[in-house]
């Protein structure tokens, strides 16, 4: 016969968080398929975010064209465009705002790692996003095509539920 | 509903042609042989300003008046009266020299004129009267002028940073800043 | 409508005038990036509007005293990205100017062409932008469906959607293909269409109409004082365009007429840039019907560029107004001051002063009317 599983030791396993399994699934999948964006354009990086909200390249397919303008109400903040000193703050406070569970992607070199505007004697810009806080999905470009922010979007939804969505297309 | 075309007091930009346009004027003036530009008459030669005719296809303006420092306020009065609107002022740092010098960009909205004032004021202590009495629109050039090269304009109603955060305490043009 | 007089009772002295400020941004989906407006309101009622700058300041002209004049082209595309190929021009077109280099008349007519396409791609952004402020999604849909066969067109050229660096010194640095030409025609084909439509859709919907007319108003001369150009003047009945004042590249070869409306409200400005459109595809008709051939790129420029010390200007009429690049030159390879004159920084100064006494919707019907694109301002 088996011995008993230790009761104590799977209590600890499972404190503080209880984990329901499949329902853990099903949230992730939920929350994975309908992405709210924080309305985040700083500068050109935002206009390529409105081209892939538009209807050539279409978020809403994914369930992510429901840009929200208040923090609190979205679940992924898509930083577009560069990150400056004076604005930092700003930037740290709205994502401070936004209720868990919460993503960053960084969209645009800027975001990555302050883009074109890092030069020797830079004063003004932050390089990068994630000298302020961590970053989920990295989407390089300058400005990146729609198509990949809609990859960064699929990366992250493949983060939250760990199956990347289907179709999958491969390059030839 | 639709606006005048171009106004007949524009001065024309008389240069070399490209070969193959009959009328074309080139973005640069080239080095072809063709009739040398005459010095334009001056347009504004009534104003009590040494305005010299210059270049346009060389330059981009038509007219520049170096003035002291003082006789700024008084220029732009006199522009603003012919009906001139203000561009733009900036700063340029001639650390070699000791020197700042402003600039401040003119242009008419229906003679096609671009008129620049230049004066000089020393580098140790930048200090130069306000515009924002004249031309309202000064009031940020003067402001971004101020963080960029620290110069002191005198009588701003608010010389705060502009572009530059609040606490900023740098002027980044400058020749001699370091990060 | 009376505009511009609040009405309340705090104003009319019946009652003891308290205030507060209310802060626009810099995070805000109708300020068109990152600019803060600090409002002090009276109830509804704007008492002052103090715009404040700076927090998309990426050192433009910094970086204009640390990169040569060909490692700068990048930096043009990114002031207004919107209208990146004429704020490219603007450049190239100083530089050219100060080392006498002559464009190909093939090269000028592409420039011409690729700047006008650009204009329109940046007036349908704004458009939907524009509507999106005041309630209306769809234009928003219809606009960005538009600018994708334009930004299709300039793909197959240029390689990039948005910022393009397609301008050198002395021209282009790939021809043009067939396949664009024909594109070209025919999107101005398909474009005039289509600005009828908007116009039966939007620009006579009543909704709009009752937010537009009459509010607002600027004056010519509140424009002259802030030095403020583009759709801006156009719409308080001056016709100041730097394409009729200063021509340069070939636009003195070319027939379109600037359009100016007098009433000086957003509706003029509005019409404005509606008009600047359909002048726009007529201006791309006539440059594909006279385009030469020829090299695109003018012979024997020197690499590396080293301009004559001095002070060197070139304006051009970009989508928002005047953009003028001043360049001081120590004869080096590197420019000793690059000072970007931008239209956005002019057009927003009268802010404050345009948009006391404004209730809170009009001023921002007013401020999306003076089409801002804020690192333009910040550089």
């Amino acid at each position: 016969m088996e011995a008993q599983p230790d009761l104590t030791q799977l209590v600890k396993d499972c404190s503080p968080i209880v984990r329901f399994g499949l329902l853990d699934d099903w949230l992730a999948l939920a929350r994975a398929n309908s992405l709210w964006p924080l309305t985040f354009g700083l500068a050109c990086c935002a206009i390529e975010m409105m081209a892939a909200g538009a209807s050539r390249f279409d978020l809403a397919r994914f369930g992510a064209e429901v840009f929200r303008p208040s923090p609190r109400q979205a679940d992924v903040m898509i930083v577009a465009g560069t990150i400056n000193k004076k604005m930092a703050g700003a930037v740290k406070t709205l994502y401070d705002q936004m209720p868990e569970p919460k993503w960053v992607i960084a969209m645009g070199n800027c975001a990555i790692s302050g883009g074109p505007f890092v030069f020797p004697g830079q004063y003004a810009v932050v390089e990068g996003v994630g000298k302020l806080f961590p970053v989920d999905v990295f989407v390089p470009g300058c400005p990146p095509r729609p198509e990949a922010l809609i990859e960064g979007i699929l990366k992250l939804e493949e983060k939250l539920t760990g199956k990347r969505r289907w179709p999958t297309v491969k390059p030839e | 509903m639709n606006g005048k075309d171009a106004n007949p007091e524009i001065p024309e930009n008389e240069g070399p042609l490209t070969p193959g346009l009959p009328n074309a004027t080139p973005s640069g003036v080239g080095q072809q042989a063709g009739p040398a530009l005459e010095p334009r008459p001056d347009p504004l030669a009534r104003l009590p300003l040494p305005f010299q005719a210059v270049d346009y296809g060389l330059k981009g303006y038509h007219l520049e008046a170096a003035v002291q420092p003082d006789q700024v306020v008084w220029a732009a009065q006199h522009l603003d009266r012919e009906g001139f609107s203000l561009d733009t002022i900036t700063g340029v740092d001639w650390l070699a020299q000791g020197q700042m010098e402003v600039v401040y960009d003119y242009f008419h909205p229906s003679r096609g004129l671009r008129a620049v004032v230049r004066t000089r004021i020393p580098r140790e202590n930048p200090e130069i009267p306000t515009l924002s009495q004249v031309f309202p629109g000064a009031n940020w050039h003067e402001r971004e002028t101020h963080d960029f090269f620290g110069i002191r304009f005198l009588g701003h109603p608010d010389l705060s940073p502009f572009l530059l955060p609040e606490d900023a305490d740098y002027h980044p043009l400058r020749k001699d800043f370091a990060a | 409508m009376i505009v511009n007089e609040p009405t309340c009772a705090s104003a009319a002295g019946t009652a003891p005038r308290e205030t507060f400020v209310l802060n626009l941004g810099p995070q805000h989906p109708a300020t068109h990036g990152v600019l803060r407006v600090k409002m002090t309101m009276d109830g509804e009622y704007v008492l002052r509007a103090e715009p404040v700058c700076g927090y998309i300041h990426r050192m433009q002209e910094k970086m204009g005293e640390n990169r040569t004049y060909a490692q700068y082209l990048p930096n043009t595309s990114r002031i207004d990205y919107l209208s990146a190929m004429t704020y490219t021009h603007g450049f190239v077109g100083a530089v050219e100017r100060a080392a006498r280099i002559v464009v190909p008349p093939r090269a000028e007519y592409i420039r011409v062409i690729t700047s006008e396409l650009n204009r329109i791609s940046s007036h349908l952004v704004w458009w939907g932008a524009f509507l999106l402020d005041l309630g209306g999604f769809t234009p928003l849909l219809y606009a960005f469906d538009d600018r994708e066969m334009i930004l299709d067109l300039l793909e197959g050229i240029t390689g990039a959607r948005l910022t393009y660096c397609y301008y050198r010194f002395g021209g282009l640095y790939n021809d043009v293909d067939e396949a664009f030409l024909r594109g070209a025609r025919q999107f101005v084909l398909h474009m005039r269409p289509r600005l009828k439509m908007y116009r039966a859709l939007v620009t006579e919907n009543i909704i709009l109409r009752k937010r537009l007319i009459g509010i607002g108003p600027i004056s010519a001369e509140l424009c002259r004082k802030y030095g403020a150009t583009g759709p801006v003047v156009r719409g308080s009945g001056v016709a100041y365009d730097v394409r009729k004042a200063e021509p340069y590249s070939v636009y003195r070869e070319l027939d379109f007429d600037i359009p100016a409306f007098p009433e000086g409200d957003s509706m003029a400005r509005y019409l404005v840039r509606m008009e600047e459109m359909a002048q726009s595809l007529r201006i791309i008709e006539q440059a594909l019907d006279k385009l030469p051939d020829g090299p695109v790129m003018a012979e024997k420029v020197p690499r590396v560029l080293k301009l004559p010390a001095g002070d060197y200007c070139y304006a051009v009429e970009a989508a928002r107004g005047r953009f003028m690049v001043r360049l001081v030159s120590d004869n080096k390879e590197i420019p000793y001051r690059v000072k970007l004159r931008t239209p956005c920084l002019s057009n927003l100064s009268l802010f404050e002063e345009a948009s006391r006494g404004m209730l809170l919707a009009d001023a921002l019907a007013l401020l999306g009317s003076l089409d801002m694109v804020i690192p333009d301002i910040d550089r």
